[in-house]
Formats: C-alpha cells, structure tokens, sequence
C-alpha cells in the first residue's frame, strides 16, 4: 500500500466509483466494435464453467432418475401389462417395417438410387441456459476438440433446436430457433411452399414471408428448407397452429425450455457445389472453398 | 512505539496487528457477499427447469448488491460489484459491460444515499429499492433494444422488476440474519 494521507485515500476513493461506471461503458463500446474478441473471452469463461455445470446437471440428473424409479416401483404390475400388449403390437409392426425396407431396398436398386452421405454428428449435454432474459440459447459440451463447428445443425430427440453460434474447445454455444435473432427458410410438408421462420423469444416462433394463395394450415408440419443452404432440406420442426386469425406460428417438436441432451450434426453443406450450368448468374457461396471439384468428390468418397 | 510501515499505521483508529487468522477471517467476512453472487450466478446458469430462472437471476444479484452497498459497504465495494457484473455478462452472454454498468449504478445509489436510508424504516427502504429495481430493469431493457435495434417485448422487463421487488424482503431478512451473526462473532 503506498503511504498517502487521509484526505488523499478518501479522494481517491470518491473517484473509483466514477471511474468503473466509465470503464463499464468503455467495456460495452469496445465489446460491441471487435465482437470477435468479446465473444473468444465468453467462450473461454464458458470452457472453464463446463465442468462445473457439467457436475450440477449430472447430480440434478440422478436425483431425477432416483425421483422416476421411487415412482415407477409403484406401478410395476400395470406397466407390465401395458408393456406387454404394446410388444405385440410392435412385433406386429416390426414386420411390416422389414418387409417395406426390403421393397424399398429393391426399388431403390431398380432406380439406380445415390445414397446421401450419412451425416457425422457428436451428441453433448446441456450444461447451460445462456440466454437470459433477451436471448434464447444453450451451452453444450462438446466443442471444437470434438468436431463442432460454428453454423453445424443441433437436433433435439424430435426436432429441431438451433445452429451452433460460438465455440470453445470444449463447449459451444447453440442459438434456439426462438431466439429473436433466429430467421430460418422452411417449408410447409403438405404444399410444399417455402416460409420464413422468425423467432421473438417467446415458446413459438412465428411463421412469415409465405405466399398468400397457399397459406399454412392449422396442424400442418413444417420442416427445414435447403434455400440458402444453411440446413438440408427436410429436418423436422415443428407443426403450424394459428394463435389468431392470420397470426401462424409453429409449435417446436423439441421440448426447447428443458433440452438435456443435443446432437450437432455437421451436414458438410459447404461441400456440395453445384455444377456450372450456362445461363446462370454466378453466386458466390459464402462459405465456398476454393477447390476443384473433382477433388472434393476424391476427398469425399 | 516503533513506526509501522504497514497500512495499519495509517488507518484512523489505533489497534493491534492481526495475526494471519485473523487477517483471513476479515477477508472472508468482506468476500461473503461476493462469493455468494457468484455462486448464484453459476447456479442459475445451469438448466435447473425452475420457471422464471433468467428473470430471478438478475433479481436476486440486484437485490443482493443494494443490501450490501448500504448497510456493509466494505462487504461490497465497486471493484467486487464491477468484477461481478462482468462475470454475469460473460456467463449469460448479455453484452459485455452491460450488467457491469446496471449493478454499478445500482450500487452508487444505495452507496451515497445509504446515511438517509439508515434512518428509515423497512418499508420505505422497500420502496425506495423498488424504485432502484424498476429503473435498473427498465434501463437494461432499453439497452437491449439498443444493441438489437429493435423495440422488444417489455412484459418480461416490467416482470423482472416485480421479481425484483419481491425478492428483496427474504433476501434483506437472510442478510440482516448474517450481519447479526458476523456481529455478534465480531465483539462476543
């Protein structure tokens, strides 16, 4: 401690205050202008924090279990019957289920059928509600170490959840498709037309921009659209429902207010360049590497 | 006496050196507060499925802070409230500085009007920090539509403030509970 006189100390005292709120406003100025630097310094604070949440979650996870199998205990000899006669009924369907993969294999191979790449995809836990009040996002463990990139697809177990935003080494953070930045292109499963998905932080992002002679209708589903090339075509979201008259909203497949577990998929859609076609005006991909087709067909396969 | 180097010999009132003990215990009695905003922070970020977890977060550190500022201001100095609002952003990825800037403001005014608080009863402290709560939530709405650049919803701000509201007498009561106890540690 420098040795200054009391009036001094005092002085100096009535100045911190001052000083931090200014620091803070600096703080905010800079953090908007290189939002790069912001957002390495969150990811690293989030990287350290992961274990911990990690710990958190996992104890909430088996007092959970614990909580379910006192009650299950309860009702064995009811969920037994109910298992049993469900079985049948499945071993009825299953099958079904072989026979019709069996005809589609046959006709699959009569039409000369290109398989799609299957997808890579790494499945993490939530560890962290990041949003607060103005945003709707997770943190997930599993980052860049595991394969996670920033613009990969995360699913939920039924549908859609969101794009990963940032990341960190060992975890990243996954922007819901209710947050209000969220503007995703989707397609309408019984017309066919194409919609804009929009968030506004509520439980129900609202449907926008589709055309006007083929509206949604009540109960319809809505799955993803491969229109600017941010998502494959034909992930499940959600199905339409009208809050009001002319006020259509999806209600999400995924349970987005208590996610446990995600799977991030890397779609690679990067990769898929479509071929010259004369007549075309040129568009630059965004996200489009400069290399030769041929090689990325080698590289692939 | 020979001349102390050391702080103490500058400090107003005359006392003995603290032994290590002693000096620990002090630290931890003026980090008390601190550490407890910051194990809410960690606590409220994970997914509990408590409904309303986003909005009770910052309640609860609003609350927390203007207890501290006016009746222990050393249990909560600027540079802890600084450092925690910033930690608060980084984990809840708000803009950086924001909550920094909201809980600083928040802190400054329990901190200079703190003589006046003392004097009044529970009730109008009550009142006065609703309205401290009120504009806290209000200008960190306003912030929000700022960086955005768009007018949001304002239900979930004035919501928040109530929380806010609400949750400052238990809150107020634990504390007071605390300060007696440290209080009572302090001259047995």
């Amino acid at each position: 401690m420098i040795p200054v006189s009391i009036q001094m100390r005092q002085a100096l005292g009535k100045l911190v205050l001052p000083l931090l709120v200014l620091l803070s406003i600096g703080i905010i100025i800079a953090g908007q202008a290189d939002r790069k630097l912001a957002d390495q310094a969150r990811m690293t604070v989030a990287d350290g924090l992961a274990p911990l949440w990690g710990l958190m979650t996992s104890a909430q996870h088996r007092v959970q279990a614990i909580n379910t199998n006192l009650r299950e205990a309860g009702r064995m000899a009811s969920e037994n019957a109910r298992l049993q006669t469900e079985n049948e009924n499945l071993r009825r369907w299953y099958d079904v289920a072989v026979s019709l993969t069996r005809e589609n294999d046959s006709l699959k191979t009569a039409l000369h059928w290109i398989p799609e790449p299957t997808p890579a995809f790494v499945t993490g836990r939530v560890v962290a509600d990041s949003g607060g009040i103005y945003a709707r996002a997770v943190l997930l463990v599993a980052g860049t170490d595991s394969g996670v990139h920033v613009g990969n697809v995360a699913l939920a177990a039924n549908g859609l959840a969101g794009r990963v935003t940032e990341t960190g080494a060992r975890s990243a953070r996954i922007l819901l498709i209710t947050d209000i930045a969220s503007r995703l292109p989707v397609m309408l499963d019984a017309s066919h037309a194409t919609a804009i998905m929009g968030g506004d932080n509520t439980p129900l992002p609202r449907l926008m921009y589709y055309a006007q002679d083929t509206r949604p209708i009540e109960g319809e589903r809505v799955v993803t659209s491969d229109q600017a090339g941010a998502f494959p075509a034909g992930l499940p979201i959600g199905t339409v429902h009208y809050l009001h008259p002319g006020q259509p909203v999806v209600v999400p497949f995924a349970q987005l207010d208590h996610l446990s577990l995600l799977r991030v998929f890397d779609f690679g859609q990067a990769l898929i360049d479509p071929p010259d076609a004369p007549g075309h005006v040129p568009l630059a991909h965004p996200r489009k590497t400069l290399t030769l087709p041929l090689k990325t067909l080698l590289g692939q396969g | 006496m020979m001349p102390d180097p050391s702080m103490s010999a500058w400090e107003p009132e005359i006392r003995p050196r603290q032994t290590v003990w002693q000096r620990l215990d002090h630290g931890a009695r003026r980090l008390l507060p601190s550490i407890f905003i910051a194990l809410i922070i960690i606590f409220f970020s994970a997914p509990l499925n408590i409904p309303g977890a986003a909005e009770l977060l910052p309640a609860i550190v609003i609350a927390t802070v203007f207890f501290w500022s006016f009746w222990r201001p050393t249990g909560m100095s600027g540079v802890a409230v600084f450092l925690l609002g910033l930690f608060m952003d980084l984990v809840g990825f708000t803009p950086l500085g924001v909550s920094a800037f909201i809980l600083l403001l928040v802190h400054g005014v329990a901190f200079y009007a703190r003589f006046g608080l003392m004097r009044l009863n529970f009730l109008l402290v009550w009142g006065v920090f609703a309205l401290v709560a009120v504009g806290a939530c209000l200008l960190q709405w306003g912030l929000a539509c700022l960086f955005r650049l768009a007018v949001l919803d304002i239900a979930p701000a004035l919501f928040e403030a109530l929380l806010t509201i609400g949750v400052y007498p238990p809150l107020s009561a634990l504390f007071s509970w605390v300060l007696n106890k440290l209080d009572e540690k302090e001259d047995p």
